[in-house]
């Protein structure tokens, strides 16, 4: 069943790639866990937890490789079916942290089934999508949406407007890369910027400030605004060169909010300066285009449309959270991949990164020996 | 890969290639905004963070304290309490206004605009003080509410003591806190500080008042300190001695009690000035801790006017202590030998006017020596007819008068000497005659100041060195010009003041020390011109407002030693009865107990 000629066909570069991100990430949360106290530095406990869900989560990587991604189309729908269970468990009988029911308390730790629903959702679009062909029409339009907007329908209760988004943004892209016939086109150019003015009033107050907040951060420097300013003086003011490991005063003295889960990168801006950023920007974007030479490559519409979608899925967190930091989008809770703290996230990243290695390593046909 | 290659398949937005273009967008965007603020905006992010994690403080400097030539401590620096606020820690300012008023019982609109007015002066996280010198009892009670009202502290700022009180308070003045004004014309005053409004407290400011230092501190988001370094560090006040002599002031203060009036003790040869008294005085403590309104109007409205220094801010016509200026310049020019002798027959007649001499019997044949020590006034009628207005003016202005000393102290006066054409300006009228005769006598409009007096002779026993006087123990002898007399002229005149004192009919008898060398001059300066129905009578008889003033100009010498006594006792009535007994027991005091030099 496992072929030993796959592992030479294993894309190494991504591999490597998210290992050194993963890396990066852990040596930032261990400047991000530091706190200075006037007897000297003070470290969380971030550091060795993230080092722990690594290990956990490229297990989890490697086993996902074991069984030919093709596997996936026959455990798309029971996926799907397991994660909108789960969601409606959460709604029911869900843990409340900070005000918001997002998890499911089982026993050894919380399970958050919106991490799974982002899994399923990908697999049954890209296997929804696989089997139409040509251009999406309004038909297929309608289906395929369906398939995300049932489950982001059920995170907005919880309330996670980042996550249902999320959901929506990567379904939306494997849409635009699958394709959508003139027509459709047409009518959602003009329809979607009209629209938005109505989503509006489907906001909640707080996230109705975060906007307002973005547009005018000035108006309230100690409250809405302070972590758009925070977080733009921390990144600036690391200059060219960056003030040096563990020298990040913004991070230190704890002016900088979230810094080790939605403003890791900030510290990591602080720290490392310019220099530091670009070559993460530069690590990013050669992460994102293996992935997308693996959708280039894939042998078939299922494998590639697999590829897209795990694209989409970094592609979108990356850019709403450098975008949040860099104070040029709203304040949105959507973490950067590898960089931010977080146990569900590292695990469900390793499994993107699982999907993809799976359809590149596959990307031939061999015969049967 | 099938699907992508059809060639009904034109647009980039989807397939492959929409993955590329999303992946060089997003390089793109972050790549310019990250350069816009690491790299175009650094510095002023820079600023920002180093603005977040700092936090400054001004570190207060003593003001330098004052002792007196003995080493006694004048005014010091104790230290009090007021109340103050930070406003960055306070959540609700008016409520806490409101707490402070009901603490305190200060009216809340009058802290209001107090804390309006100092809002815009104080740093950020800077003490500002809202109410100086608060009662310890109340220092316990704000702390013990420490919790209920953030912002609210209580600042320990030293406070000025000026331990002997009204017996300084014409020399050392007093410091009181700067108001709009004084904040305005000097960027390293701050709100709620102390500056020297006035005496040596005023005129020495730059001096005593310390430089404030800078204490940075780096605090975290919550604002607690991590560490601190000091910026500039402050720098004390610089410490003054007084050339005053504590035992030498109080002496001469209780000499004076009861009366009005002013003393001026100096060392001739040095200008210091060993006591400078002028009574009735105030309290300089009640201003250090803000006086009230009815204080101070009750104050301002003592007929007595005890905030005015009678040594050099008030002017007084000199008297008969003013012929020993005419006598100089009469010598010199040789229009008189000390030989000579005019008649006195109580009256000079000058055109119609007839001009009385204070002794109606007359003082008969009279010489320079004899004109001196009776002070006879018909002798300087003639001398001052003689020499002419404008001789006279010349030779005073040139002697010191007129002009203001340049003592370290506030609001000094000049005095006046007049002139045929000071008459003219300052009235539109011609110069009388009769004017230059009361001018010789020192009546009319020449007004001098005690301490004008005690400069002038202590020029003639110091061998002509006319000196700027100053209140400094460090201050070696200013030298500002010479007395335009000969040193044999100088000598006689020396001679007939000693002889005023030690001959029997001398008018200054009253103060004759055995063993010490004492010359003196008496005065009495008409306050009004004496009308008829006073003339006869006794001093007592006289009203008050009406009773001349009475000087007593002297000099004592020992070992080498010269000291300059002039007393001048308002509406005292006769130079040498009413003053003469003061400058008596000055002198006792200089010399009785050993004055250290």
């Amino acid at each position: 069943m496992f072929d030993r000629r796959l592992i030479f066909h294993i894309n190494w570069a991504l591999v490597l790639l998210t290992a050194v991100l993963f890396l990066v990430g852990v040596m930032n949360l261990y400047s991000a866990s530091t706190l200075r106290v006037a007897s000297g530095l003070e470290l969380d406990a971030y550091f060795n937890k993230q080092l722990l869900w690594g290990g956990a989560s490229f297990c989890v990587m490697t086993a996902l490789l074991l069984f030919d991604y093709r596997h996936f189309k026959a455990l798309s729908w029971p996926l799907f079916f397991l994660s909108i269970f789960l969601l409606l468990c959460v709604t029911v009988a869900g843990k409340t942290i900070y005000g918001a029911k997002r998890w499911l308390d089982l026993g050894f730790f919380n399970l958050q089934p919106t991490e799974l629903a982002k899994v399923a959702v990908l697999v049954l679009g890209a296997q929804l999508m696989a089997r139409m062909g040509g251009r999406l029409g309004w038909v297929n339009l309608g289906k395929t949406l369906l398939v995300g907007l049932v489950p982001a329908a059920l995170i907005v209760k919880q309330p996670d407007l980042g996550s249902a988004l999320n959901i929506l943004l990567i379904l939306g892209g494997m849409i635009l890369f699958k394709g959508i016939t003139p027509s459709v086109f047409k009518v959602l150019v003009v329809a979607l910027p009209g629209l938005l003015p109505f989503g509006w009033f489907f906001l909640h107050d707080y996230q109705k400030q975060r906007i307002l907040t973005f547009m005018n951060p000035g108006n309230d420097p100690l409250g809405a605004g302070y972590h758009i300013i925070q977080s733009q003086i921390a990144i600036g003011s690391g200059g060219f060169w960056g003030k040096g490991f563990l020298e990040g005063t913004q991070s230190q003295l704890r002016f900088l909010p979230e810094k080790h889960t939605d403003f890791a990168f900030a510290v990591f801006g602080e720290e490392w300066g310019f220099c530091g950023t670009m070559v993460l920007l530069a690590l990013f974007c050669a992460f994102l285009y293996q992935i997308y030479i693996i959708s280039l490559e894939a042998k078939d519409d299922f494998g590639s449309y697999l590829a897209a979608g795990v694209f989409f899925y970094f592609f979108w967190q990356i850019l709403i959270n450098m975008g949040m930091v860099l104070g040029i989008m709203p304040v949105v809770g959507i973490p950067l991949p590898f960089i931010s703290y977080g146990g569900s996230a590292s695990v469900v990243n390793f499994c993107m990164i699982g999907i993809v290695l799976n359809v590149a390593m596959r990307r031939f046909v061999f015969k049967k020996g | 890969m099938g699907v992508f290659d059809s060639p009904n398949r034109p647009q980039i937005f989807s397939g492959p290639p929409l993955l590329l273009l999303l992946l060089v967008v997003l390089f793109c965007l972050f790549g310019i905004r990250l350069w816009y603020l690491q790299i175009y905006k650094s510095e002023f992010y820079q600023g920002r963070a180093q603005e977040n994690r700092t936090r400054q403080s001004t570190m207060f400097s003593p003001r330098g304290i004052i002792r007196d030539r003995d080493g006694v401590l004048l005014a010091e620096n104790t230290p009090a309490y007021a109340l103050a606020l930070v406003r960055e820690d306070c959540h609700d300012i008016p409520a806490t206004l409101d707490q402070v008023s009901r603490w305190t019982g200060q009216p809340l609109d009058e802290l209001q605009r107090a804390f309006e007015i100092g809002r815009k002066r104080i740093k950020h996280f800077d003490e500002q003080v809202i109410v100086p010198n608060i009662p310890f009892d109340l220092v316990a009670v704000v702390e013990a509410h420490h919790q209920e009202w953030p912002g609210l502290t209580i600042a320990v700022r030293p406070k000025r003591s000026y331990a002997y009180g009204p017996v300084l308070a014409h020399v050392l003045g007093y410091v009181a806190r700067a108001n709009e004004e004084e904040l305005n014309n000097d960027t390293a005053l701050q709100l709620g500080d102390d500056v020297g409004k006035q005496g040596v407290e005023f005129v020495l400011e730059r001096r005593l008042r310390g430089t404030k230092g800078l204490e940075e501190f780096e605090v975290d988001a919550s604002g607690r300190v991590l560490s601190s370094r000091i910026v500039t560090q402050p720098s004390k006040g610089e410490d003054l001695n007084l050339s005053v002599s504590l035992r030498l002031q109080t002496k001469a203060t209780e000499i004076m009690a009861g009366k009005v009036g002013s003393v001026v003790v100096m060392d001739a040869d040095s200008g210091q000035v060993l006591a400078l008294v002028s009574v009735p005085s105030y309290d300089p403590n009640e201003f250090v801790v803000g006086i009230g309104h009815a204080k101070w109007n009750e104050l301002l409205e003592d007929p007595l006017h005890p905030l005015q220094n009678r040594s050099v801010q008030s002017a007084y016509p000199p008297g008969s202590v003013f012929k020993l200026v005419v006598a100089g310049l009469a010598l010199d020019s040789g229009i008189m030998h000390p030989s000579t002798k005019i008649y006195c027959s109580g009256k000079y007649k000058l055109g119609q006017r007839e001009f009385r001499c204070w002794n109606k019997g007359g003082h008969g044949a009279t010489d320079f020596r004899k004109s001196l020590r009776e002070s006879c006034d018909v002798y300087y009628y003639q001398l001052g007819e003689r020499l002419g207005v404008s001789a006279l003016s010349d030779y005073a202005i040139r002697s010191g008068f007129g002009s203001k000393t340049g003592i370290e102290l506030p609001h000094e006066r000049a005095g006046n000497i007049p002139s045929a054409e000071w008459k003219m300006k300052r009235f539109g009228e011609k110069w009388q005659g009769g004017e230059t005769l009361n001018f010789a006598i020192g009546q009319g409009h020449t007004l001098t100041t005690p301490l004008q007096i005690a400069r002038y002779v202590s020029s003639l026993i110091n061998g002509g060195a006319l000196l700027r006087p100053t209140l400094l123990r460090s201050q070696s002898p200013d030298v500002v010009g010479k007395l335009p007399m000969s040193a044999a002229t100088r000598n006689l005149i020396l001679d007939a003041m000693v002889a005023t004192v030690e001959e029997d009919r001398g008018t200054a008898r009253l103060i004759r020390r055995p063993g010490i060398r004492v010359g003196g001059k008496t005065g009495t300066a008409q306050v009004v011109k004496l009308m008829d129905k006073y003339e006869k009578k006794d001093t007592k008889e006289i009203p008050y407002k009406y009773r001349d003033h009475a000087w007593m100009a002297s000099f004592a010498e020992k070992d080498d030693r010269r000291y300059v006594i002039v007393a001048m006792v308002e509406h005292g009535g006769h130079g040498g009865s009413d003053a003469g007994p003061v400058v008596g027991s000055v002198i006792d005091a200089i010399f009785n107990e050993s004055m250290q030099q």
